[in-house]
């Protein structure tokens, strides 16, 4: 199957700060793979790599076999920022026609996904009502609807669970895994290792670097630990010793 | 250039403005405090100054200069007192319970009459009207001033007598009956809007930053100069909006005059506020928060207040500032304005301040889209 992203010995450094250290990773077709690692470990700085808003000091990246930064993936690719990335003096409408818009939707399709996706979120209520007016998990499902709307073929979910109630946090994933049965090719971060065995692959992250990387299973069964916050602690172990 | 994308931006800022009430009264609320404020502070005119006569002239028969004089005070202006000494109204000026001691001559009117009839020994402090103002203010001595002038004229005139040389300006090329509020008027407008759209931009646009909705546009089709030229749109027609109010305050609260094409002065208006725009997007690539961005207000704001001809001409700028002035867009804007306002200037006189003005929009849309494009 063919890979949607690859990473190939990514390096990115801030003045001096190797945010991202030799990452090499590659995610398939129709696969959540997760990335995992404290914060600071380069994960949203790798993200934001391959959504084209930085530019790696070295290596390459690849989006559906286009090395970016380059304009011609935008359209493709849904992303999701760790900011929720609303307008607040906007209604839920407002927002989700104003990126259908930008991405060159017609009202047509606009109103019909509108009304899907709010279903999938269950806020079909909400509507009308002003972004400020919502309770944090209510906006945070509204930034999905609005990553989904134009049906990106590649997600980048940045931390899309932070800060939400576990059971948001629960029916979020069930949408990962009926996109993904859908087709669509999920890279998310997060630093709750616990929710991480939802996805299909994962990659452990510290320091810029990739430490481990395999399936839930094969990452338990390898490290001899019953979570995977203790595999991470192991891997992080091991790579404190080399 | 996708136009669609760009207008769906344009649609974006306004509907912002829209839902959000604070933002609206700062638009409008706050540059027609601004205006009502100067208007009322410059517009009115030094009234009811008190001023103390010694009149010591003893006339000629039943008729006195000096009372005749005296009675030919504009006493809207001066609130006359009499005294019988110098040395008492001169101390009525030092107490500050009057603001100029005028001292006639004891043998004032014989003396003028004298010297009238060509009598050539008469000694000229007999004539003299002193005048001991307090200076130190003369947004009240100069009225004083001229207010007693114009009252010794009137008098000589009135007994027939023609000065040899004359002035007459009571015929005007432009701005018949301006007043100073007709003057700074479009320049306040032109600073209103020059400011607000400045600040808008500069806090939109570090809001975009921090609240993360940059970084999805910026990963979605929408292109760098897309983004700018749909906020300048938008900031345009705020700026035609702000205007429109803000004019027609000036109008019916301080009946400025309006000679030219209100339309050109607004399509003027527009301009400047891009230029704004650009400015403001430049500016908030320098700025990590909201509270940082305020700090750019004054270096936005003073300048352009005090320099771009506002209050005063640029030809009353010192002459080593007047290079500062001339980078400033506000400086064209208030000169372009204020042409098609209050001389009815057109197009065709305006162009050389609204081809700066473009050349500074050209300049600070493709820098404003040259910082945004720039990838770390």
């Amino acid at each position: 199957m063919k890979d949607d992203v690859c990473i190939r010995n990514l390096e990115k450094d801030f003045n001096g700060f190797k945010a991202v250290n030799n990452l090499s990773l590659r995610v398939k077709h129709g696969e959540i793979y997760g990335l995992l690692g404290p914060n600071g470990a380069g994960k949203t700085t790798a993200i934001r790599i391959l959504c084209g808003l930085l530019r790696p000091s070295s290596g390459e990246a690849y989006v559906l076999g286009t090395k970016v930064p380059d304009p011609g993936v935008a359209q493709n690719i849904g992303y999701m920022p760790q900011e929720l990335a609303l307008y607040r003096n906007l209604t839920v409408h407002e927002n989700l026609a104003f990126y259908g818009e930008v991405f060159g939707l017609s009202k047509r399709q606009i109103e019909t996904r509108e009304q899907a996706l709010l279903k999938l979120v269950d806020l079909e209520t909400s509507k009308n009502l002003l972004v400020d007016e919502l309770s944090g998990g209510m906006q945070h499902r509204i930034s999905l609807a609005c990553t989904l709307l134009h049906e990106p073929q590649v997600l980048f979910l940045d931390e899309p669970t932070v800060g939400v109630d576990p059971d948001l946090r629960a029916s979020f994933w069930r949408y990962f895994e009926e996109l993904r049965d859908a087709g669509i090719t999920m890279l998310i971060t997060t630093h709750y290792m616990d929710e991480a065995r939802h996805c299909d692959r994962i990659g452990f992250m510290r320091g810029g670097r990739l430490i481990a990387e395999g399936s839930a299973r094969e990452l338990l069964e390898l490290t001899h630990t019953d979570s995977l916050e203790g595999a991470f602690l192991v891997y992080s172990r091991t790579e404190g010793l080399q | 250039m996708n136009a669609s994308r760009a207008f769906a931006v344009t649609k974006r800022v306004l509907r912002d403005l829209k839902n959000d009430r604070r933002q609206l009264a700062l638009i409008f609320i706050a540059p027609l405090l601004v205006i009502s404020i100067f208007g009322v502070a410059f517009t009115g005119s030094v009234k009811d100054v008190r001023v103390v006569v010694v009149n010591g002239d003893t006339g000629v028969g039943n008729s006195s200069l000096s009372d005749k004089i005296i009675s030919n005070f504009d006493t809207s202006v001066l609130n006359v007192a009499y005294a019988n000494s110098e040395s008492d109204a001169v101390g009525q000026v030092q107490n500050g319970s009057a603001s100029a001691a005028i001292v006639f001559p004891s043998h004032f009117t014989q003396s003028v009459v004298a010297r009238a009839s060509g009598q050539t020994s008469v000694a000229p402090a007999n004539t003299t009207i002193t005048l001991l103002a307090d200076k130190s203010n003369p947004n009240v001595s100069d009225p004083i001033i001229a207010t007693v002038n114009t009252a010794v004229a009137q008098t000589i005139q009135g007994l027939g007598r023609q000065a040899p040389a004359s002035v007459d300006s009571s015929n005007a090329v432009y701005g018949a009956n301006a007043q100073f509020i007709d003057f700074f008027a479009p320049g306040i407008i032109c600073i209103a809007v020059w400011q607000l759209t400045t600040l808008l931009t500069l806090i939109s646009f570090v809001g975009e930053r921090t609240s993360g909705t940059l970084f999805r546009l910026l990963a979605s089709p929408l292109k760098e100069s897309e983004l700018v030229v749909g906020y300048a749109v938008a900031f345009g027609i705020i700026g035609i909006a702000q205007s429109a109010v803000l004019l027609s305050a000036a109008v019916i609260l301080f009946h400025v005059t309006i000679v030219g094409d209100v339309l050109l002065a607004f399509g003027v208006i527009a301009l400047l506020a891009i230029v704004s725009e650009g400015l403001g997007i430049m500016l908030s690539s320098f700025a990590r928060r909201e509270a940082q961005a305020i700090q750019f207000l004054p270096i936005v704001v003073l300048p352009a207040f005090l320099l771009s001809g506002v209050f005063w001409p640029i030809q009353a700028i010192p002459e080593w500032l007047r290079p500062v002035s001339y980078v400033l867009p506000t400086t064209y804007a208030v000169e372009a304005v204020r042409s098609v306002i209050l001389r009815g200037w057109g197009l065709d006189k305006i162009y050389p301040d609204v081809i700066a003005l473009l050349i500074f929009a050209g300049v600070f849309l493709v820098l404003a889209t040259i910082l945004l494009r720039r990838r770390e």
